[in-house]
């Protein structure tokens, strides 16, 4: 007597999940040239204070090289305060002639850090977005997501908060050559 | 001033965005820029028509799976092994049960209702019906799982930040509308959780099922929460406007009493409170001012505090005796306003230097919690234990939406 196997009943589902986008890819800028005599934008929230110290220093640097700081607060998000921003952002990113936002220390600054970066990229200007170490993976997703995967980041040191004046400064003056260097920029 | 087009959350005008699902009315506002500085949602929106007509003959979309049907524990481990469940057992999405879904709505299952942060995935009426088979969600009850994420791609909801922030925040899903019972929308006792009405159960499950398998959000990946919180498991539950001393917060949002209507508002968590020490009604209103108005409040993170809304959840019994204290739902919020903030000295030196640096500390010594009264949004349910009160607290970036659910 021979054994019989019945199949086993089977269902069929739809999948619950998106398609990924089509692969875009667009492109990042770098300077190629001397800072001196650029625009160059410093964007910030206005919330930490490691970053807002570190931007106070590199004014001090970028004027010593040549070119001019455009400072930026880009805090809200939404309401009156949120179309402010967006305007502000947009005048910005079309005054300056490339520049850094920043900080990616926290899952929705880092997020908008790179989307302003990314403002920046579509009107062709080099951009860099500065985060901590521990949302690098963030800021490299998230600018995939918005399509622009080759937007440059500065990876700081995590925490930067907290840390005493003294070694933000040193951290300052640490990463300012890395930051000319992913803008392609020279003293 | 209050009454029926009070609008909870300033203007009328800001209230209208996720307002949009009116049949016959394809919109193209604002949502359309939800990808907040990205490339954009697709284009090719498709009109409404009357439920039951759109989806007739339509062929679904959506990748097959075939699984063993051995009582649903291979779709489930599937769901697992495939990261497109939330950890807990699902629904077989079998086409029967989506097409049911969408033989309930006057949309096209390939009506784009816009991308969904963190990765932009496109959410179409389809994969909205297929997340919300996955749940359970009722065909009747489909419409507001739509209109809840309708609600939230409106970008003043500000989803790319709420879906990727270190933050616990989560969509909460408050239900108005004639339809509350009839759907098994939880308000009256454990309407956060335990009471088990399946309306609330399942369409918020479903929203929460969008933004991780449509959205892409993922906990330690795309979502950098710190603790996440349960509501992201889903969070929907409806106000006892039968029992509410002022009119409901659609009403009070500009829609009508006998519009159903979803308000989703990007809650940080569940934070309650008791009282049983305060026998006038507005004793009791200054005790929640000042409990809702806790040092490490997102609100005082802020260089302002005029964006974002507290909702305060108020048993029927607080109702009844704040309602008359206060006749008009405005007089409470102007109370609850004045009375919630911190004396300066209330945090640490340092701590108030920054709070002065950002402009906080009013003449008076004082830091308000938030900008305007109409931030905090007084919402009866629950039940009759009439000690217990509650606060979904605020994000801070991000308004709350509401929008119609149409069926």
């Amino acid at each position: 007597m021979g054994s019989s196997t019945t199949p086993r009943p089977r269902i069929r589902v739809r999948l619950p999940v998106a398609r990924p986008p089509a692969d875009v890819g667009a492109p990042s800028f770098t300077v190629d040239g001397p800072l001196r005599g650029r625009t160059v934008g410093l964007r910030h929230e206005g919330s930490w204070r490691s970053w807002l110290l570190i931007v106070d220093e590199w004014q001090r640097y970028l004027r010593d090289d040549g070119a001019e700081p455009e400072v930026l607060l880009a805090k809200g998000r939404v309401g009156d305060e949120g179309e402010r921003t967006r305007k502000d952002v947009a005048s910005w990113a079309g005054r300056v002639d490339c520049g850094v936002t920043g900080l990616g220390t926290c899952g929705s600054c880092t997020s908008n850090s790179v989307s302003d970066a990314v403002a920046l990229e579509r009107l062709r200007r080099p951009a860099v977005v500065a985060v901590c170490k521990e949302f690098e993976t963030h800021a490299r997703n998230m600018a995939s997501f918005l399509g622009h995967p080759s937007l440059k980041v500065l990876v700081l040191p995590y925490p930067l908060e907290g840390l005493p004046a003294g070694e933000l400064r040193d951290i300052a003056s640490a990463y300012y050559p890395r930051f000319l260097e992913l803008l392609g920029a020279t003293r | 001033m209050s009454g029926k087009n009070q609008v909870d959350g300033r203007s009328e005008r800001d209230a209208r965005p996720g307002k949009s699902l009116k049949p016959g009315k394809a919109k193209r506002d604002k949502r359309d820029k939800n990808a907040a500085g990205t490339s954009g949602g697709p284009d090719g929106r498709s009109a409404p028509r009357a439920a039951g007509s759109a989806n007739g003959a339509y062929e679904l979309t959506a990748e097959v799976l075939e699984v063993d049907d051995d009582g649903g524990m291979s779709l489930y481990e599937a769901s697992l092994h495939g990261g497109w469940g939330d950890g807990a057992p699902v629904l077989a999405a079998t086409d029967d049960r989506v097409h049911a879904l969408l033989a309930a709505t006057p949309y096209p299952g390939d009506h784009v209702l816009g991308a969904l942060p963190p990765r932009f995935g496109v959410a179409t009426v389809e994969l909205v019906a297929i997340n919300a088979a996955l749940a359970g969600v009722e065909p009747q009850a489909f419409s507001y799982v739509l209109a809840a994420v309708e609600a939230l791609l409106v970008p003043e909801w500000n989803a790319v930040g709420l879906t990727t922030t270190t933050s616990s925040v989560s969509p909460m899903l408050i239900v108005n509308g004639p339809a509350r019972d009839d759907l098994r929308i939880d308000y009256r006792a454990g309407c956060l959780g335990g009471a088990a009405g399946r309306g609330s159960m399942t369409i918020g499950r479903a929203v929460a099922l969008c933004l991780r398998n449509i959205g892409g959000q993922r906990a330690g990946e795309t979502s950098r929460t710190v603790f996440g919180q349960p509501a992201r498991f889903g969070l929907c539950f409806g106000e006892w406007e039968e029992r509410s001393p002022w009119p409901s917060l659609a009403e009070r949002r500009g829609f009508g009493a006998a519009d159903e209507v979803v308000t989703v508002h990007g809650g940080k968590g569940v934070f309650p409170f008791a009282d049983v020490n305060n026998d006038d009604p507005r004793d009791l209103a200054y005790a929640i001012a000042r409990t809702v108005a806790f040092p490490l409040n997102n609100w005082f993170l802020e260089l302002t505090g005029d964006s974002g809304q507290i909702v305060l959840l108020l048993n029927p019994m607080w109702a009844r005796r704040l309602g008359e204290a206060f006749p008009e739902a405005a007089d409470f919020q102007e109370y609850i306003h004045e009375h919630a903030w911190q004396p300066v000295d209330a945090f640490r030196p340092a701590n108030a230097e920054i709070l002065a640096a950002k402009g906080r500390v009013d003449d008076k010594g004082r830091v308000a919690l938030a900008a305007r009264p109409d931030q905090f949004v007084p919402v009866v349910c629950g039940g009759l234990g009439g000690l217990h009160g509650a606060a979904l607290t605020t994000f801070v970036q991000s308004e709350m939406q509401s929008a119609m659910a149409l069926r």
